[in-house]
């Protein structure tokens, strides 16, 4: 298990490198000139020439990314343009607070996947099932953004349960019940499309699995339809495991819409706000370390597919 | 917003060596998606001619309700009315959409092909490389290319072509794979073909369906991307009409004229549903089952 765990490590490296690869690339390709803008319309030849070698702009391009990468690795991100502060505490902070809202809404989007796919598995013809199968066509299909602001409208600023946005609020001084407050629509938007992806893919699990002999000899054996279900279920835990997981993953990058919508101060809004204001080092930042998180959720799902499906190890 | 992954690749046949060849039909679910992809395609096609200017407004009417006289869907903040919008908007929307499937068809299959008949090393390099693109969250990705093009539905084209490509050329790639042992490659093989008359008349005709399908289930998705990236401002510039900047525009209206910004999200919504409905009533057709991703 632990080799098996050492491989999927050794393989995640290149790929970060890979990955850090081409968000240097892309920013180096982004219009704008960051040097005009830091030094203003002041701005000399002369100021211009030693700022830029001050900040290493007149290297190679190789020279750069080395640069730019050994600095990486021990966590320096450098200071952001806009801000004028270290970038690494704001993308840090801005990452928790995209976990914590992608950890509500993968709970939601795994029990609701779950329960709306055995539903629709094993009733196949009931009103529920149908009702079942056609939420999970829904919400895949549906724009984030516009549900956000459906339920802003009618549930936050309409009905007034809810707040309308932000992840505390300034006045109460915080605490676990505001946050959880502030929390729920966010999460309920953000879970709608994984929910369906999960209800859509554990109901082919489910079905998949029951068609398989070994039910029908559980069956002949005697076994009652709650333990045969047991059986069943732990059969699908694989198949559970990888499609959650990729979703929990997309759920990273995903929720950028909707907390552009909720204003949740997350790491997709910050990288967001940081585009409009082409601050460069935040969005280096911040596209890297989602991308890290995003290559260390999947390794943690491959690890945990290989502790409870031994076949995948080799 | 869905992510790559959810649209389930295609299974190939069971391996028996037979090809199960059913009679199959449509679901009647899937009939009624192919008739409103086809209503939304001729909006797109004819429907700029049959509306007036949708950039013309007056703004003595701004924020009339739905089902005023003149204006069905009522008015925007400028006072444009909505249904021209909407209807102008469906080619922009429905574009800014299909294009990056059909590029990410075209190059994801050549991708995938070439890594699945080319040598270890061929087929390492490019893979691994794919590799890269996945590990990024698709949206962010997206978001950041966009961000780096600078707005523009050309460069929201190319944002969202770069992260399809690479679920499409794992397609290609799997499909190519099962292809390459099967007994008429090694007849073809051995009659002495060449390699690109190998991958175009033996392996393309067969990789082709499951692309098809997977891309056809793409559609919906990219339509919510395109819109997207619109929405958030990284996509057309105003005042051009589409259905994501008009929900944008509209959301400022939000409290005075709530049912302003539901209208384009509903579109969009329509239009996913009915893709999404269509790539599994294709899927059904073909006989090329989704299934659980590993």
């Amino acid at each position: 298990m632990l080799g098996y765990i050492g491989k999927r490590l050794a393989m995640a490296i290149p790929i970060l490198l890979g990955v850090s690869l081409v968000i240097f690339i892309t920013i180096k390709i982004i219009p704008g000139d960051p040097i005009a803008s830091l030094l203003g319309p002041t701005g000399t030849p002369e100021s211009r020439a030693a700022l830029e070698s001050r900040m290493g702009l007149d290297r190679p391009l190789p020279v750069q990314y080395v640069a730019w990468l050994s600095h990486t690795v021990v966590g320096d991100f450098g200071t952001s343009i806009a801000r004028r502060t270290d970038v690494a505490p704001m993308v840090l902070d801005a990452l928790g607070n995209t976990l914590i809202l992608t950890a509500a809404a993968a709970v939601l989007a795994i029990v609701l996947g779950v329960g709306i796919g055995v539903l629709t598995a094993l009733r196949r013809n009931s009103l529920a099932a149908r009702l079942g199968n056609a939420f999970a066509l829904f919400s895949i299909s549906v724009p984030q953004y516009s549900v956000g602001l459906l339920l802003i409208i009618y549930l936050a600023a309409g009905a007034g349960l809810f707040p309308v946005s932000g992840m505390y609020n300034p006045s109460s001084g915080g605490g676990v019940v505001d946050l959880f407050n502030h929390l729920i629509l966010p999460a309920a938007t953000a879970a709608l499309v994984p929910a369906g992806i999960i209800a859509r893919m554990f109901r082919s699990a489910v079905l998949d699995v029951m068609s398989q002999d070994f039910i029908e000899a559980l069956h002949s054996r005697g076994l009652s339809r709650r333990r045969v279900m047991a059986h069943a279920f732990h059969n699908t835990v694989p198949s559970l495991l990888t499609v959650a997981g990729l979703q929990i993953g997309n759920l990273l990058g995903g929720v950028v819409f909707v907390e552009a919508v909720f204003a949740w101060p997350g790491i997709g809004l910050l990288v967001y706000q940081s585009i409009t204001q082409r601050d460069l080092p935040v969005i280096q930042a911040g596209v890297l370390v989602s991308a890290f998180a995003f290559v260390m959720l999947n390794l943690l799902v491959d690890a945990l597919h290989g502790l409870v499906d031994p076949r995948v190890r080799t | 917003m869905t992510a790559l992954t959810d649209v389930a690749p295609p299974r190939p046949p069971a391996a028996t060596g037979v090809t199960r060849r059913r009679r199959r039909r449509m679901s009647t679910t899937a009939r009624i998606a192919v008739v409103v992809v086809g209503l939304i395609v001729a909006v797109a096609v004819i429907g700029p001619f049959l509306v007036g200017d949708p950039n013309v407004g007056d703004t003595s009417r701004r924020l009339l309700a739905v089902g005023s006289p003149g204006h069905v869907f009522g008015t925007d903040g400028q006072g444009r009315d909505v249904l021209s919008r909407l209807v102008v908007g469906t080619r922009l929307s429905l574009l800014a959409g299909l294009v990056p499937v059909l590029f990410a068809a075209v190059l994801g299959t050549g991708l995938g092909m070439t890594a699945g008949l080319s040598g270890v090393w061929g087929h390492r390099t490019i893979m691994r490389t794919l590799d890269v693109f996945y590990a990024f969250p698709a949206v962010l990705l997206a978001i950041a290319i966009a961000a780096a093009l600078g707005s523009g539905v050309s460069n929201s084209i190319i944002a969202l072509a770069v992260i399809l490509v690479p679920p499409v050329a794992r397609v290609a790639e799997t499909e190519t794979r099962r292809l390459v042992d099967l007994d008429y490659m090694e007849a073809a093989r051995a009659s002495g073909a060449s390699r690109g008359s190998i991958a175009l008349r033996q392996v393309l005709p067969n990789v082709a369906p499951p692309v098809v399908v997977y891309c056809t289930a793409l559609i919906g998705l990219s339509i919510v991307y395109a819109a997207g990236l619109s929405f958030l401002g990284l996509g057309v510039s105003p005042p051009t009409a589409e259905w994501g900047l008009m929900v944008s525009d509209h959301t400022q209206y939000i409290y005075s004229a709530p049912f302003l910004a539901a209208i384009p999200a509903l579109a969009i919504l329509i239009a996913s549903v009915a893709f999404n409905v269509l790539g599994d009533g294709l899927r059904d057709l073909l006989d090329v089952r989704g299934e659980v991703r590993a």
